[in-house]
């Protein structure tokens, strides 16, 4: 047992005690009997929390991936429906924050990608967008060149540096000196995830850009 | 406004008393009522069988005891699940492959924990969809009525619905389980015409497989497993593959990766097993029969064959005390079963001439043939394989040679099993050429039924039913004769009408096809054109 072991069993610990913390908060909020002077603490704790939650899954993934114990699952996956889920499981933060989520796609549009993987990117790229939005977050999904390109865009005042920028190598280079919340592990992880997808001579990528849809950041999956 | 999934029975399984409550108080938020809590499997086996539920959501881990998986398995397998019935398994992330290795039963959903309310109603809302978009097909497979579930299929794929290639693969799946191997193939190329896809692929792979071109499905399996070396059901079939091309060592250096991978599959561990202790590959398949055994004790699926599988390999270890105490839990936890007496009894044989007690080992010989007896014509084609392996190793070469003949007779078109009787044969040595055998049974068996076959067309139906009645007293533990021989009854009934002494006669047939393999896919359609020719009383 090495000291990367040792973490990764200790991070799978605090993510346990960081569930039952979640799930406490959320019969605390939901529970009407329950008078708190200002409600908004109590979502920012809850937010943070999933971030930390959010961000603990992407160590242990990436651990794994470095032991060689990922397994990449590809099914097909009606984008709609994935969109739904993504959205439940974030929906209620981002509405107390006040912020808009929501998607737009083709009903009939489907992926194909490794749905616990992604849907895990995207959890933690809306965490992300939760601190720079200013009232929206938008998710998309469409296909472009041969590819399903899956895009969580925020109304905030963007990513800084040259864009857009294809990021398809470790380490990223997203000039980050000038904004340092924003953490590279995320940008990271969503690269490794994109380059874990593949078919005959053809890899997923990420890319960074400015001003879709929204005003603000926009991180685009590349999939093939 | 109410929601679908509000007004149903829920069982929540977790060990642990403050994540039963969470997922209770997430349920009553949204509208659930009647939830019912359980600590662990075998609570949660003891009140499924009491009272249905609509939805089950089940941790995987469940300290000591079942896991998720052998809850949701012995719930499946025991019929305590309706159609209607809707499991979920309920992960940490680090459980995800464990549980997603290839397994016989899977759950309608998976769940992370830790997971919040809406995506629980999210999930649940599409999964009471499914089901009702999928209900009569569901009721079609509970009758084992292939030809209706297809039917049903097609009628929802031709409305192009959303989920499309969910349906082409539940299709592809029945065809499999139907031996339609030519639709099955023809969807499987249709999806990959597309694009590649793993589940499509495999199919291809399977139905080469169902068709006997077991080189083509071999390749298949490889190339698979090039692209993916997780793919715990690749290997799988590459081993069967193998097993059939007499590729013994291959199949269980393939098996050996795919335990490494995924060491939780009880069927795994036990083929891995059997295929070393053929092999001659003793401590290998001590180790795989003792995860075997491990595995099964707290399992629906565990069987006398574990333990004296696991005994053999001991024995062939040079630990013939370790052994004896194995064979000896067998009496204990198999009591009531009736194969316990024979496992006990072959095994115990065995042993017994590997410690060079001759006269003990011909005395539990004795034992074997006796409580094999007890199961009379139709007894398993297992048992009477370890009867063989077990005559052959104490020397009784005629016995071994006749117990094989009879094999083959009653198995000439499964494949894999006359493989592992042409193996029985090479490694055990003895001296009887099955590879011919099972060339001249085939042939006798595909000229009777042809004869039998062109009687019929002809209208000669008592000719037809004598020819397959004569066959069926030769081998009567042979599902196919037994079923072709019935549906000659029925075809000259269905054509001049009902009389007591046919419907007797296909009765015997039925209910030997029934003792001989209950699951046989061939059943469901014999017995529902019997039932149109029984009066209505």
């Amino acid at each position: 047992m090495d000291f990367s072991d040792i973490l990764a069993l200790s991070i799978h610990d605090i993510k346990n005690s960081l569930g039952v913390i979640l799930n406490n908060l959320d019969e605390l909020i939901d529970d009407p009997n329950n008078h708190l002077a200002d409600p908004r603490q109590a979502q920012i704790l809850r937010h943070e929390a999933q971030r930390a939650n959010s961000n603990l899954i992407q160590l242990l993934t990436l651990y794994r991936l470095g032991h060689e114990q990922l397994a990449v699952r590809v099914t097909e996956q009606n984008m709609e429906d994935f969109f739904d889920e993504v959205i439940a499981d974030t929906q209620s933060v981002c509405r107390a924050l006040n912020l808009d989520l929501s998607y737009r796609c083709d009903p009939a549009l489907s992926g194909y990608f490794d749905t616990e993987l992604v849907r895990s990117v995207l959890e933690s790229t809306i965490g992300n967008a939760r601190r720079y939005a200013r009232a929206n977050i938008l998710l998309s999904a469409e296909e472009e060149a041969g590819y399903l390109v899956i895009r969580v865009e925020d109304d905030g005042t963007g990513f800084p540096g040259n864009l857009p920028q294809w990021l398809t190598d470790a380490p990223v280079s997203v000039q980050e000196a000038e904004n340092p919340s924003r953490t590279r592990l995320g940008l990271y992880f969503a690269s490794q995830i994109a380059q874990l997808h593949r078919t005959a001579g053809r890899t997923g990528r990420l890319r960074l850009r400015n001003g879709h849809v929204l005003p603000g950041g926009c991180l685009e999956l590349w999939l093939p | 406004m109410a929601q679908a999934f509000a007004d149903k029975n829920y069982l929540v399984i977790d060990d642990f008393p403050d994540m039963r409550a969470a997922i209770r108080s997430i349920l009553r938020s949204l509208g659930v009522n009647r939830i019912d809590q359980a600590r662990d499997g075998n609570d949660a086996i003891t009140q499924m069988q009491i009272k249905h539920y609509d939805v089950v959501l089940c941790d995987y881990n469940l300290g000591p005891g079942k896991d998720g998986q052998q809850v949701l398995e012995e719930a499946r397998h025991r019929l305590l699940l309706g159609v209607d019935s809707i499991f979920i398994m309920v992960t940490a992330e680090n459980a995800r492959d464990m549980v997603m290795g290839a397994v016989e039963y899977a759950p309608d959903s998976y769940l992370a924990k830790p997971f919040t309310k809406d995506l629980l109603k999210n999930r649940l809302d599409k999964l009471f969809e499914r089901k009702a978009h999928l209900s009569k097909v569901d009721k079609a497979l509970v009758a084992k009525d292939y030809g209706a579930a297809i039917a049903e299929l097609d009628a929802l794929i031709a409305a192009a619905p959303k989920n499309l290639s969910e349906l082409f693969k539940l299709k592809a799946e029945i065809c499999l389980a139907a031996h339609r191997y030519d639709d099955a193939m023809a969807i499987c190329e249709q999806v990959l015409a597309g694009r590649e896809i793993v589940w499509a692929r495999l199919g291809m792979g399977r139905s080469l497989f169902g068709k006997k071109r077991y080189a083509e499905a071999q390749e298949v399996f490889r190339e698979l497993l090039e692209t993916d070396r997780d793919l715990i059901a690749a290997y799988d079939w590459l081993a069967r593959s193998q097993t059939t091309l007499q590729q013994f060592a291959e199949a269980e250096a393939t098996l050996r990766r795919a335990v490494k991978l995924s060491p939780r599959g009880l069927k795994r561990q036990q083929m891995l097993g059997e295929l070393a202790l053929n092999n001659s590959h003793g401590p290998e398949a001590e180790i795989a029969f003792g995860q075997a055994v491990n595995l099964a004790r707290h399992s629906v699926l565990n069987h006398p064959s574990l333990f004296a599988g696991l005994a053999k390999s001991k024995s062939a270890n040079n630990k013939h005390g370790e052994a004896l105490k194995i064979i000896g839990e067998i009496g204990k936890v198999f009591a009531g079963n009736p194969e316990t007496a024979f496992y006990k009894a072959t095994a115990t044989a065995i042993v017994k001439q590997s410690q060079g007690d001759m006269a003990g080992a011909t005395e539990a010989l004795r034992a074997a043939e006796q409580a094999m007896a007890e199961f009379g014509e139709t007894s398993h084609s297992r048992l009477g394989l370890e009867m063989a392996k077990t005559c052959a190793q104490l020397g009784e070469q005629d016995k071994a040679a006749r117990l094989l003949h009879k094999a083959i007779a009653n198995n000439h078109d499964d494949d894999e099993f006359l493989m592992e009787i042409v193996q029985t044969c090479r490694e055990a040595g003895v001296d009887y050429d099955a590879e011919t055998a099972i060339r001249e049974i085939q042939k006798r068996v595909v000229t009777t039924n042809n004869r039998g076959v062109r009687l019929i067309k002809e209208g000669e139906f008592d000719a037809a039913i004598a020819l397959l009645h004569e066959a069926c007293e030769e081998m009567p533990g042979n599902k196919t004769i037994n079923l072709n021989a019935a549906k000659a009854c029925i075809m000259k009934m269905e054509k001049l009408g009902a009389t007591a002494e046919d419907l007797l006669a296909v009765r015997r047939y039925v209910e030997r096809l029934h003792a001989l393999a209950p699951q046989d896919w061939r059943l469901a359609e014999v017995t529902s054109r019997l039932r149109k020719l029984t009066p209505q009383t």
